[in-house]
């Protein structure tokens, strides 16, 4: 009997179906997706799943291509929603939809806040399944701007962010009013807050994208803004994309100010806690006299890719399922600063005053929920996102080299266009 | 000459593994990019459109293909000029009879062992605005503290000014081998005769060192257009503006940032192009040398 | 009256001003060529606390212990350079063993298309990894080597240059060697072993650096090929410690640290093998 139980037990521990999950969120974010996944293991245990950090969303998308030449993609795995239009039209994932369908799990999608949901709605059906979003907001060290008098308001302008700026820098305090990682998705959530598509044909959602918007009087504002705070010495630049040395200035104290991802809450908050100040944090400056439209969702998401047999797909689904619950939602909001996407866990969150102890991390959730349905804060569904952003940051430091603004986003925008014409042609659309 | 071995069929299958590898991880892959030139391609090869020649045409046509190229053309020009004039000053100092020469000798050479990530790591930190130490210095002593990020021309400079300095020990090693080279006695007659230190050196030494120059010259450029990947990896990441853009880092962004392997490939051939003229022309040359007998 | 004449004269001064101005020379050579790691040794021993103080502070930390295994750990350079060591190993020994096998039957056999796969083999040295890489990701991942051990060592195995280098030195040697050989019934591959081996260690070994110091250093082809941390080579931990850090911010005293012990072990290398770096490539002058 003991035997039989023992050798049955043994049997059933060889048939653990095994998924591999691949995702980019790296320093102590990856201790705490492993204890997600050890504890799904631990409460499926006919299920393995291998978790595994791949380094930037671009070496994970990479390294989920080069997985597909090999014939062995990943059952689940994380990227930038940049790379939604690619994925969709590469061929290898699922969509959530269908996935849902076919094995009858349930997401729960009426629970989900809105803006979340419509990034990832492509033709009315929702394609992967949110997990790390984010927006861009504004920090700012709140000792540092009482010092000089002032109080940020929670919607700032361009021109508050120059006052405060030279104030500081007058008084002193700091090396610099502002700094942010040189990004051009800074100045996408920024389009998107004056509610201008970043690209034609309803920001690639209702066909693929021909045309860039770079010379939309709203587009030359923002860049105009950004040469005036750079040729004031009032923005520093941390490097392109740097996100480790923008966070450095702002924490050190170098700098007043800082936009960047609301993911950084946690972090800011605690280095502050430890220097001895306090950060507060607004919504994303807009220049005076314009309407506020909201912001889009950033982040990333996970998807399910199709070329397994369906016994995986089924364990990479439940895994979907329990990565998406209320429980793993709050953990992660908690000790990221990504949104909680699911309203139960909003509610549960004010219930227990989480809120009032942390406004910073109500701001973002407050900017997503004021946010105006449209294309324009949906998101742009753009195939060669990557060669864009690499183009636009081009532009943006030949600004800061001395070019004229008109004249490196003509320069960009003729280059895109021609990027986006040849994506729609090659995807035979 | 003669002399070998008798069997046939045991040399080929020695050489068997050798020709396998550079059969299919050489000439297939260069005979890929040939093909994939001709090709609009993304998701690394999943979806494709053939297109012809119109590759190579955009990218002659196109100003930041060809200031990649200029670009290129001028770290080559900077890494080679400077570091073969100061590792050859070093050179001729090192080569003297010193106590101490071989000491002296290993503590010039060493950074060779240095990789260029490395040293582009320690030259971006000494070229932090805030925790590096150059901008210190130069306020302290010229009063202006230049944003290295953002200028382009800096940001050219500093990049060719660590690249050289990573190289120096490699050009040193070589310039010591072929000063040894130099026979003394031809130096002293020189002398005898009432040449003066510098006529020595220009009619004597340099011709002499010539084919150690030359091959260092090669190795250089090499080093120029592909060993300091990593240096601008770490360092600019091609900026700012495409500022440091040399065609290998280009050509790493479109295949792998842009996903454009058809444009990457069309590049692969342009530098392949490049390889062989400059190998062959590496080859027409080395039959000339200098000899004074011996 | 003979002394203070000789303290005036110039060439007693002469010979002596040389060597002094020499040795500063090639002192302040030194210096200036080693000031970067001496900078970076001096910061790898500081604290963030220390590093971010304005003016620059040039003074051995305290922070010494914690900063070289916060680094080790956090970067995994450990593991990183386990890899590497195992990738060069096994190329090195694997490249000379094929160069050697090439040259022993370029030399001392004779065979149809001798000349052609001579020039077959040195025509690779036309084709760096930068000319081919796209093509041969590809080819390399519908291996499914993809992110392994494979992919590091197989397509380096061959060796043009290892080629050409033991082909010269094999013609260099006397032909009596051979036929004293064959009168004796030695094999080639005896032959290879006891006689051209022993003759060849100058060459292996300024090979040997070379390729340790270039396998050391890669960067490009680890950097797209490999995907996971685990199987990562050296220089991949190098381009971490400028891209995240604890926290989210680069501590630089952590990535000095990082970079010091990286160069380590090529410096080492290249420290002991320096003799035979220098022969094997004075022989090479003689082309």
């Amino acid at each position: 009997m003991l035997a039989l139980l023992v050798v049955s037990g043994f049997v059933v521990a060889q048939e653990k179906t095994q998924i591999i999950f691949w995702h980019a969120m790296g320093g102590t974010r990856v201790e705490h997706i492993q204890r997600m996944v050890d504890n799904f293991n631990l409460i499926n245990p006919g299920i393995e799943v291998i978790v595994e950090y791949k380094g930037s969303y671009q070496d994970t998308l990479n390294a989920v291509q080069a997985a597909a030449i090999g014939g062995t993609v990943p059952h689940v795995f994380h990227t930038s929603q940049i790379a939604m239009q690619q994925l969709l039209d590469m061929g290898i994932i699922v969509q959530a939809e269908d996935l849902i369908e076919k094995y009858g799990i349930i997401i729960p999608w009426e629970d989900y806040i809105e803006p979340a949901l419509s990034l990832y709605r492509v033709n009315g059906r929702q394609v992967a399944f949110p997990w790390n979003s984010s927006n861009s907001i504004l920090y700012y060290n709140k000792t540092m701007l009482d010092a000089v008098g002032e109080t940020m308001p929670r919607e700032p302008t361009f021109e508050d962010i120059l006052r405060i700026g030279h104030k500081v820098m007058d008084a002193g305090l700091a090396e610099a009013g502002i700094t942010w990682p040189m990004h051009f998705w800074f100045f996408e959530e920024t389009m998107a807050e004056l509610g201008v598509d970043f690209v034609n044909n309803d920001n690639g959602r209702s066909g693929y994208a021909t045309e860039i918007n770079l010379l939309d009087p709203a587009a030359i504002k923002i860049m105009e803004w950004w040469k005036q705070l750079y040729d004031e010495g009032v923005w520093v630049n941390p490097g392109r994309e740097n996100w480790a040395q923008a966070r450095q200035n702002f924490v050190t104290q170098r700098c007043a100010m800082m936009i960047s991802s609301t993911s950084d809450v946690n972090l800011t908050e605690n280095a502050a806690y430890d220097g001895g100040w306090e950060v507060g944090t607004a919504f994303m400056p807009i220049p005076e006299g314009y309407e506020r439209h909201g912001v889009y969702v950033s982040g990333g998401s996970l998807w399910v890719s199709a070329d397994h047999p369906d016994e995986e797909l089924k364990a990479a689904a439940e895994f979907v399922v329990y990565m998406s619950q209320v429980s793993q939602d709050i953990e992660w909001h908690q000790c990221t600063g990504y949104f909680a996407l699911r309203k139960t866990s909003l509610q549960a969150l004010e219930l227990e005053g989480w809120y009032e102890l942390h406004p910073n991390y109500r701001t973002a959730a407050d900017q997503l929920s004021e946010t105006k349905v449209s294309s324009a804060t949906q998101g742009a569904l753009i195939g060669v996102f990557p060669e864009i952003r690499t183009l636009t940051e081009d532009a943006a430091e030949a600004v800061y080299g001395g070019k004229s603004v008109v004249d490196a986003l003509t320069e960009a925008k003729g280059k895109i266009d021609q990027a986006l014409v040849d994506y729609k042609e090659l995807m035979g659309g | 000459m003669e002399s070998k071995f008798p069997n046939r069929l045991f040399p080929l299958l020695i050489l068997l593994p050798t020709l396998l590898i550079c059969g299919m991880f050489l000439y297939y892959p260069v005979a890929q990019s040939f093909s994939w030139s001709l090709l609009r391609s993304a998701f690394m090869g999943l979806r494709t459109l053939y297109v012809g020649t119109q590759n190579y045409v955009r990218l002659f046509t196109s100003s930041a293909y060809l200031h990649s190229l200029w670009i290129s053309i001028v770290f080559a020009a900077g890494i080679v000029i400077l570091g073969l004039s100061s590792s050859l000053a070093i050179a001729l100092v090192a080569n003297r009879k010193v106590r101490g020469a071989r000491i002296y000798r290993t503590a010039l050479i060493w950074p060779y062992a240095l990789s260029p990530a490395v040293a582009g790591t320690i030259w971006l930190f000494l070229f932090n605005p805030t925790a590096g130490v150059v901008n210190f210095v130069l306020e302290r002593t010229i009063g202006i503290s230049p944003d290295w990020v953002t200028s382009r021309s800096l940001a050219i400079l500093l990049v060719v000014t660590a690249a050289v300095w990573k190289n120096l020990g490699y050009n040193i090693v070589f310039f010591l081998a072929g000063l040894q080279n130099v026979p003394g006695q031809v130096i002293e007659a020189a002398r005898i005769d009432g040449a003066g230190a510098w006529r020595c050196f220009w009619r004597i030494t340099l011709p002499l060192l010539s084919p150690t120059a030359f091959f260092l010259l090669i190795m250089n450029i090499i080093y120029a257009f592909f060993g300091v990947f990593g240096l601008i990896d770490v360092l600019t990441k091609g900026g700012p503006a495409g500022a440091t853009n040399i065609l290998i880092y280009n050509l790493y962004r479109d295949a792998f940032m842009h996903n454009k392997w058809g444009m990457a490939a069309t590049q692969s051939v342009i530098l392949f192009i490049m390889v062989v003229g400059f190998t062959l022309l590496q080859f027409r040359t080395t039959g000339r040398k200098v000899h004074y007998g011996g | 009256m003979a002394g203070k004449k000789k303290m005036l004269d110039w060439y007693f001064w002469r010979p002596k001003l040389f060597t002094f101005s020499t040795h500063l020379v090639l002192l302040l050579a030194a210096l200036i060529i080693a000031s970067p790691i001496i900078f970076a040794l001096i910061k790898s021993t500081q604290s963030t606390a220390q590093i971010s103080t304005y003016p620059p502070q040039f003074v051995i930390g305290s922070s010494a212990i914690e900063n070289y295994t916060a680094t080790w750990e956090r970067y995994n350079l450990g593991r990183l350079m386990a890899n590497t060591f195992g990738v060069a190993i096994t190329v090195m020994v694997g490249k000379t063993i094929l160069s050697l096998f090439a040259a022993l039957a370029l030399v001392y056999f004779d065979f149809r298309f001798k000349g052609l796969i001579f020039i077959f083999i040195l025509v690779t040295l036309m084709m760096p990894v930068p000319v081919r890489i796209v093509p041969l990701f590809k080819f390399v991942c519908s291996l499914g080597w993809g992110d392994t051990f494979w992919a590091l060592t197989v397509p380096f195995l061959a060796s043009a240059t290892g080629t050409f280098l033991f082909r010269q030195h094999f013609m260099s040697i006397p032909t009596s060697l051979v036929d004293a050989a064959r009168v004796d019934g030695v094999g080639p591959m005896r032959f290879l072993w006891r006689i051209l081996l022993p003759m060849s260690m100058n060459t292996i070994g300024a090979l040997a650096v070379i390729e340790f110091v270039y396998l050391w250093n890669q960067y490009l082809w680890p950097l797209i090929i490999i995907s996971s941390n685990d199987n990562q080579m050296i220089q991949m931990g190098v381009k971490q410690l400028t891209v995240s850090g604890p926290a989210g911010m680069v501590h630089w005293g952590i990535s000095m640290a990082g970079v010091i012990i990286t160069m380590l072990p090529p410096l080492i290398m290249f420290i002991l093998l320096q003799e035979q770096f220098m022969r094997g490539f004075a022989l090479t002058e003689e082309k």
